[in-house]
């Protein structure tokens, strides 16, 4: 959100309109919470309440309508809505998502993760180790929702393949909290950790090597209790190994290559994309532009190949994505005005004043609890905007303890994250029953040893 | 690519059936004909030549069953059941003047396939104006016939076992192209489904399948040092038509078909008729 219409947050707002508006945010996060009830996307419930909102902004005087200044001190009129939208953030979702889209017509992802199921030899332990670690770099280098898919999809097909169907289960449940962890990997690996280390200026390498130790004790401890729960175990018999090995055999990796020299310069460019992402922060000019421009840019040089046919990857952007994104930082912009995050962050100062570690931990915990049950994504935008208002340092502990907890709390119930509803689709898809009773239960150990290594980690080594 | 449905496609779509030859034995081989002693030493002697790839390997036992051995069907099944033959070799219309009248194949032949697992090889019927064609020296040009080739081992097998040295076997598979058409016009009522696009890519997706496994084939051929060359022929035509065609084009020594419909007692109907048709073709029924 831009820097002018911050200036206007601190007006006089009555404590009658702080808690009427504050009345309408609650009921926001609870209608996101009963999404699925209400049968309604997530870009339609938030886009309804940034109609109110503003409305009610308007009514209530406590928006900053007028014209705007710039850095050459002209003066631009737009629509309030406009600078309340973080457009940082949707450039990154929108080019990296057009981007990952186009590079998957080249057959480069499926390319791994068949190579990766021929490597296993079709030995289910050694499958899961692979697929587990496939789950978090996909989830890192692309997003968690586009690794569950493709990997949960390649799951379903091998292990039918192989004749371990009593495995899939415990595959995709696995598979589905490890997104979360791969989430975690970098600054874009996930829509919180963009919006958290944007508000926090976390750069791309700062990030990754703060959060990598952290993921890969996560993702081992992850796998190595998944394969103890679910009985996943390795082959024994000659005969048994040699029948597992023929049947990966048969899976032709070149299959979805449309050319070898698409193929190729997919390969070059995801590199390249993953390399100018990771120096923007220090890039001439390109600093200037952002990881947006970055996004946005490798998107419109691969969609040159798709030149005569781009109409099809804009029909696949997922709007109701970069609906909901927009409608909430509308909504967040008008919470901001009428006060009420300066409400919460009141709220929340005396359990960071609980001290630098037991404070710490509890916005953590409090976060993954918060996230288990509705968006992380509300709720790491409305603590990310807290944690600046009241001028939290980039170095701070507490701005990693939202990324953590709102990243991890998404592990515990079937709603928690996007990646896991995708991951139960997938195993209801396979006529495997998990009602969210039964989720929580499987979820729990891993989701409590999750959180528990993060609060350690957080403590002793951000 | 954003949905579980389009990976799962593509994953699934890189799963093939790779060939995986199957053993084919053939060590006896029992010859059924109604012929005169004459005309029997001259077919012998014309199925021992042409069927001399057999010999390849081993020694193959050719035993006679005269028409004077069976005067009705249930004495020339008892013959069979008897001998126990890896291979039959025989012709249209046994004890009987209707070879004359090229419609149907007589009641032994019909009954002969659908009753014994054992494959029948039938010739040119010798009485036959001409006798049998001079260009059937050996099995030297075999098209293996199929609607439905990918993962069907045993019929691909049957060709390699038939192919004579040097030879080429040709592997067909022709979808039809009447049902491919009637699918077509339904999708192009549906406004949900692109028909366009229907069109390209089932075309495309119908005629890959076999195209990948008779890849694997070659693939086999060339790995194991067959002494045998192999085509692929992949279309969608009208069956008995297309069939014909390629048998003249390509010079056609041998047909390899299957014959048998699991949910019925009578020889498959595209079968039926190519048994009726291709009279101047010698047919490997499976």
């Amino acid at each position: 959100m831009q820097e002018s219409t911050t200036h206007h947050a601190a007006h006089s707002v009555s404590m009658g309109t702080t808690l009427l508006f504050a009345t309408v945010l609650v009921g926001l996060i609870a209608c996101l919470a009963l999404e699925e009830k209400l049968h309604a996307k997530k870009s339609i419930i938030v886009g309804l309440f940034s109609v109110i909102t503003l409305l009610m902004g308007d009514v209530f005087h406590i928006l900053p309508i007028g014209a705007l200044v710039n850095v050459f001190d002209e003066k631009i009129t737009l629509p309030v809505y406009i600078p309340a939208v973080d457009w940082g953030v949707i450039a990154i979702i929108l080019g990296s998502s057009i981007f990952v889209d186009v590079v998957s017509r080249s057959g480069l992802f499926t390319w791994v993760a068949i190579r990766l199921t021929k490597e296993s030899k079709g030995d289910p332990l050694k499958l899961l180790y692979y697929y587990g670690v496939m789950t978090v770099v996909f989830s890192a280098v692309l997003n968690n929702v586009t690794a569950m898919i493709i990997v949960g999809s390649l799951t379903g097909v091998s292990l039918s393949k192989l004749e371990r169907g009593n495995l899939l289960l415990g595959f995709l449940f696995i598979e589905g909290l490890l997104t979360n962890i791969g989430g975690l990997l970098t600054l874009i690996s996930s829509v919180p950790n963009i919006i958290v280390g944007n508000a926090a200026g976390i750069t791309f390498i700062q990030f990754f090597l703060r959060a990598s130790p952290f993921v890969l004790v996560a993702t081992v401890a992850t796998l190595i209790l998944g394969a103890k729960l679910f009985k996943i175990k390795s082959l024994t018999g000659d005969e048994e190994k040699s029948k597992a090995r023929a049947m990966v055999e048969s899976f032709d990796e070149n299959d979805g290559i449309e050319t070898e020299a698409f193929f190729k310069f997919s390969g070059i460019i995801l590199v390249l994309f993953i390399l100018t992402i990771a120096t923007t922060s220090v890039l001439p000019y390109i600093k200037d532009l952002g990881m947006g421009y970055v996004a946005l840019s490798f998107a419109a040089i691969t969609l040159v190949r798709y030149k005569s046919r781009v109409d099809e990857f804009y029909r696949a952007i997922d709007w109701d994505l970069l609906g909901f994104f927009v409608g909430l930082f509308v909504v967040i912009n008008v919470m901001e005005h009428a006060q009420v995050l300066n409400l919460i962050g009141k709220g929340m100062v005396p359990i960071i004043a609980m001290g630098e570690k037991l404070g710490t931990v509890s916005v953590m915990f409090g976060a993954a609890l918060f996230s288990s049950v509705t968006d992380n994504i509300p709720l790491s935008a409305i603590l990310a905007k807290i944690l600046s208002n009241i001028g939290t340092s980039s170095d701070s502990a507490l701005w990693w303890s939202v990324i953590f907890g709102s990243n991890l709390g998404g592990n515990l119930t079937p709603i928690g994250s996007a990646s896991t509803l995708v991951a139960v689709t997938i195993m209801h898809k396979q006529n495997l029953k998990v009602s969210f009773a039964k989720f929580v239960k499987l979820a729990l150990p891993y989701a409590a040893m999750q959180i528990v290594l993060a609060a350690g980690y957080i403590l002793f080594f951000t | 690519m954003s949905s579980v449905d389009q990976f799962e496609s593509i994953f699934k779509s890189a799963t093939k059936v790779r060939f995986n030859y199957q053993e084919i034995h053939i060590q006896t081989v029992l010859l059924v004909n109604d012929c005169d002693e004459s005309g029997r030493n001259h077919l012998l002697k014309f199925a021992t030549r042409f069927l001399r790839v057999l010999e390849s390997h081993k020694n193959v036992d050719w035993i006679l069953l005269n028409g004077s051995d069976f005067a009705n069907i249930e004495d020339l099944l008892k013959g069979i059941e008897r001998h126990r033959p890896d291979l039959i070799v025989t012709y249209r219309h046994l004890h009987s003047e209707s070879w004359q009248w090229p419609y149907s194949l007589g009641e032994h032949l019909d009954v002969m396939t659908q009753v014994t697992d054992t494959p029948v090889l039938v010739l040119p019927h010798p009485k036959k104006e001409g006798g049998i064609p001079e260009r059937l020296e050996k099995t030297d040009r075999v098209l293996v016939i199929t609607d439905h080739l990918t993962g069907d081992h045993r019929i691909a097998s049957f060709g390699v076992v038939f192919t004579h040295k040097n030879g080429t076997l040709f592997l067909s598979h022709l979808e039809d192209e009447e049902v491919f058409e009637r699918y077509m016009e339904v999708i192009s009522k549906i406004p949900d489904i692109d028909s366009d696009l229907a069109r390209e890519k089932i075309r495309e997706r119908l005629i890959k399948e076999p195209k990948d496994y008779i890849h694997s084939f070659q693939d086999y051929i060339k790995a194991q040092n067959k002494p045998i060359h192999s085509e692929a022929l992949v279309d969608l035509g009208k069956h008995l038509t297309e069939y014909k065609t390629w048998i003249e084009e390509h010079e056609i020594d041998l047909v390899i078909l299957n014959t048998k419909e699991k949910n019925q007692m009578a020889m498959d109907g595209t079968a039926y008729s190519l048994v009726v048709e291709l009279r101047d073709t010698p047919l490997l029924l499976l």
